[in-house]
């Protein structure tokens, strides 16, 4: 199944896009979390602070769906 | 006309009441561009080198650079510096909201404050009306007590910043005040401005600051925001603001808990930006320009307590003051967050001064006879707020902690000085080295003690490996240029960080402000390393050297292994430091020692500082080729 | 047409009423702006942009029918009729119609920059 990633900041650094400028499309297989994902693109968990579908908050034990769109914010200095 | 900039320099001598309203010099503008390297500059050409912090000659710098009010992604800032208390170095502190455009507004560019008024004074800036006023009847008010009431004195439209009583009693960590909640927070610039019986500082700027080519600037900035608008991290950084990463922080191992001794806090969702928006928020606020509006205002009401509004709690918050301090919910943090803000001191140093007592009463070396019959316990608001008033106040050992955990260590014997987390007296930001070592050298290398916002590096010390001590300090001396840079010329840096808005796009729109068709971000680098070696060459004739020698944190660091959670095992040692200082001052042309090399001093235009240090027998000696750029920008891999 | 104003959403950023100062003045300044955002602080922590809804009643007190609307269908005020009484500025109940430097009031002419610079939704071009 194919679902997509959107990135931005430090995360578009370390992830190619192909579908428009902030995001990529990955095939991946059923019943993968999304830490499984991330970290067989090459990414780590530590540059991803949150996750999001639509404007739901999930977390990296969440399974995507076909046609997922999943926003990955990085995380940055806080003040 | 300068373009860009307000147009001109304000020189108040306190002790005598003199005013001096004249136009700054554009090649001094075009040389040093504002922020932080005007303050860098100032101090090191006029405070005596044996100059008390606290007295008569230091200097208290005001300056809201270039971008600052000029239609640009978030220039809102305002710089605050003089020689910190805390480190006895440069010490500049930057604050957002709305204050640094009013001033340009004014026409101001750069205020400085010399002497100490014979009594509390506010200075009140009315466009060219200026003037200094009687502050009787603010004195001893809460930060944000004084900005209402000055706005209702004065007028709703005056910006205010403002000290509170610990700036009043010279607490080193005290900070300065602005916008119901926002601070210059860190360096005890709170302190210098309270030596000076400077109460506060009100402006309204009616006027027009001149712009090159408005159109173009208006156009681009306005192509800027609507691309932004839809980037990734917008909504997400819109609703949230820095809060969140109190999560990401305990699961990679680096968060601090119950004061650094390890770094993993059970309770850390009841803490982070999930249970603020739930909870608390009132609503999102906004630093002048800016459409990221991180801040989140929230109404926090704890049983027994009042109720009370406060700004945050941001991560650095959430951090020293949430696990490092045992704090388990958003409402204790929150509160803990007003209580700084009101008295003024950093919530930084503040949270993290007050876990190390913690600790010190968790192991018997302070008791309760010395906290007035009271206890001090990982999580207790009652006990926190009684040991912060005794600070405030300079109660008892209060006293000691009032000049900065380094010292009250000190006093306080026993092996304490081992668990304070600072460098160079500076409280250290919410991020354990331990479990990234870049991070920590970004500590201990920073010219104002340890503070992560000259290079944050968490991210590419997990990349290249958190057990990998070398090939990491020649990022640090780029991340000390760039992210710097942003303090130089006022803005946010978080447009960089967060939304992709390129530091080219920051020169670009500086360029359309000031008419100087030739500046590029290789002088802007070239500036910020100019001033890492000025406020170097500073720190060292100040202090002494080698420089080498102050450049370590608190053996927690470099002796104990984080002992729990995703980082345990974490460990560096006094080698692996080593390392890490020898890289970097190779990086940096300076000698073994960590003292600046009469090479690096030449090739900067700072043959002054060379002398100087000279005199004192304090140049290093280059024990490597100079690097002809220093630093190196970190290009991780793309998957 | 209207700008629809969601307080809720309002940040206190200044952007709008900087965009407003620059389109109509050339001026940085938001203090030459058209709107105007009340921020309640510190209680209850909120921000209030207070925008011309075009109700009129600049045009119907001035003694020399100076204010009539233009295409985009909001009041604005003919600076030769206009005899700088200033009425309409007492009358305006928004408290929007600005005193110029000349003494000429000036107003909200729906050039809708504000809306466009604004990206949390408080103010939005609406029918």
């Amino acid at each position: 199944m194919t679902i997509f990633l959107k990135v931005g900041g430090m995360l578009k650094e370390r992830v190619k896009t192909d579908v428009d400028e902030w995001t990529r499309s990955v095939e991946t297989e059923p019943g993968r979390t999304l830490r499984q994902v991330i970290e067989e693109l090459g990414l780590k968990t530590v540059h991803v602070a949150m996750a999001f579908v639509g404007e739901r908050l999930i977390s990296l034990s969440y399974v995507p769906h076909d046609g997922d769109v999943i926003t990955l914010r990085p995380p940055v200095q806080g003040g | 006309m300068i373009k860009g900039f307000g147009g001109n320099q304000l020189r108040i001598d306190l002790t005598t009441g003199e005013l001096a309203r004249t136009p700054l010099d554009e090649r001094f503008a075009r040389e040093w561009l504002g922020g932080r390297s005007f303050i860098a500059k100032i101090l090191y050409d006029e405070v005596p080198r044996d100059a008390d912090p606290l007295g008569f000659e230091n200097r208290l710098v005001v300056t809201p650079g270039v971008m600052s009010g000029n239609f640009a992604p978030s220039g809102s800032k305002c710089c605050f510096g003089a020689v910190s208390p805390l480190s006895n170095g440069h010490g500049d502190s930057t604050v957002g909201g709305h204050f640094g455009p009013e001033l340009k507004f004014a026409g101001l560019d750069l205020l400085v404050f010399s002497g100490i008024a014979p009594k509390p004074v506010y200075l009140l800036i009315d466009d060219a009306k200026i003037e200094l006023r009687d502050a009787a009847k603010y004195w001893g008010l809460g930060t944000m007590e004084a900005e209402q009431m000055l706005k209702e004195d004065l007028g709703e439209d005056f910006e205010i910043v403002a000290i509170g009583p610990a700036g009043e009693n010279l607490i080193a960590f005290s900070c300065i005040g602005h916008d119901w909640g926002r601070q210059a927070g860190r360096c005890g610039i709170g302190a210098v401005m309270g030596s000076k019986r400077l109460k506060a500082i009100a402006v309204r700027g009616t006027g027009k600051v001149p712009i090159h080519d408005l159109k173009a600037l208006r156009d681009s900035t306005m192509a800027i925001i609507k691309r932004t608008a839809k980037h990734p991290n917008m909504a997400p950084w819109q609703k949230y603001g820095t809060a969140m990463f109190v999560g990401w922080s305990n699961q990679h191992g680096v968060y601090p808990t119950h004061n650094f001794q390890t770094t993993y806090f059970e309770d850390y969702a009841g803490i982070d930006g999930q249970p603020l928006v739930d909870r608390i928020l009132v609503s999102n606020k906004a630093c002048f320009g800016c459409w990221m509006n991180c801040g989140k205002y929230s109404k926090v009401s704890l049983p027994g307590k009042p109720t009370v509004f406060v700004e945050g709690p941001e991560y650095e918050t959430g951090s020293l003051c949430g696990g490092n301090c045992g704090f388990n919910t958003i409402e204790q943090v929150a509160y803990v967050n007003w209580l700084c803000d009101h008295v003024g001191i950093d919530t930084m140093s503040g949270g993290g001064f007050a876990a190390f007592a913690m600790e010190c009463y968790e192991k018997g070396l302070i008791t309760r006879e010395q906290l007035e019959g009271h206890e001090l316990r990982w999580g207790s608001i009652d006990d926190f707020e009684h040991f912060i008033d005794m600070i405030v106040h300079r109660r008892g050992i209060g006293e000691w902690f009032a000049r900065g955990a380094k010292y009250a260590a000190e006093q306080i014997g026993g092996g304490a000085e081992r668990l304070v987390a600072q460098v160079k007296g500076q409280g250290m930001s919410g991020y354990d080295g331990r479990g990234a070592p870049a991070m920590l050298l970004s500590y201990m290398t920073a010219d104002i003690g340890a503070h992560h916002n000259r290079a944050w590096t968490i991210t590419m010390d997990e990349d290249l490996g958190k057990t990998v001590i070398k090939g990491k300090a020649k990022v640090v001396v780029y991340l000390q240029h760039i992210r710097p840079f942003f303090d130089t010329v006022s803005c946010c840096r978080l447009f960089w960080g967060e939304v992709d808005v390129t530091a080219e796009e920051h020169i670009d729109a500086i360029k359309l402000m000031t008419g100087w068709s030739d500046f590029t971000l290789e002088e802007a680098m070239r500036l910020s390393d100019r001033i890492w070696n000025l406020n170097r060459a500073h720190y060292l004739e100040r202090n002494g050297g080698p420089g080498r020698s102050f450049d370590y944190p608190n053996a927690r660091f470099y002796e104990e292994a984080v002992p729990s959670g995703p980082g345990k095992g974490a460990r560096l040692t006094m080698a692996d430091l080593d390392v890490m200082l020898d890289e970097y001052y190779e990086a940096r042309g300076w000698g073994k020692d960590g003292n600046p090399s009469r090479e690096i001093l030449a090739d900067l235009g700072l043959a002054d500082c060379a002398a100087n240090l000279q005199k004192r027998g304090l140049l290093g000696e280059l024990f490597a080729p100079l690097p002809a750029v220093r630093g190196e920008r970190y290009k991780p891999k793309a998957f | 047409m209207r700008i629809q104003v969601t307080a809720e959403a309002c940040t206190g950023c200044r952007l709008c009423r900087q965009i407003c100062a620059i389109d109509g003045f050339a001026d940085t300044n938001p203090r030459r702006a058209r709107l105007r955002i009340e921020a309640k602080f510190p209680s209850p922590g909120t921000y209030h942009p207070q925008v011309c809804d075009q109700c009129g009643d600049c045009a119907e007190i001035c003694p020399e029918d100076a204010i009539t609307r233009n295409d985009q269908g909001a009041y604005v005020v003919d600076s030769e009729r206009c005899s700088m009484c200033g009425v309409c500025i007492d009358a305006c109940p928004v408290g929007v119609m600005m005193k110029g430097e000349d003494e000429i009031p000036y107003k909200c002419d729906f050039c809708w920059s504000c809306t466009e610079v604004c990206n949390t939704g408080a103010l939005v071009r609406a029918e």
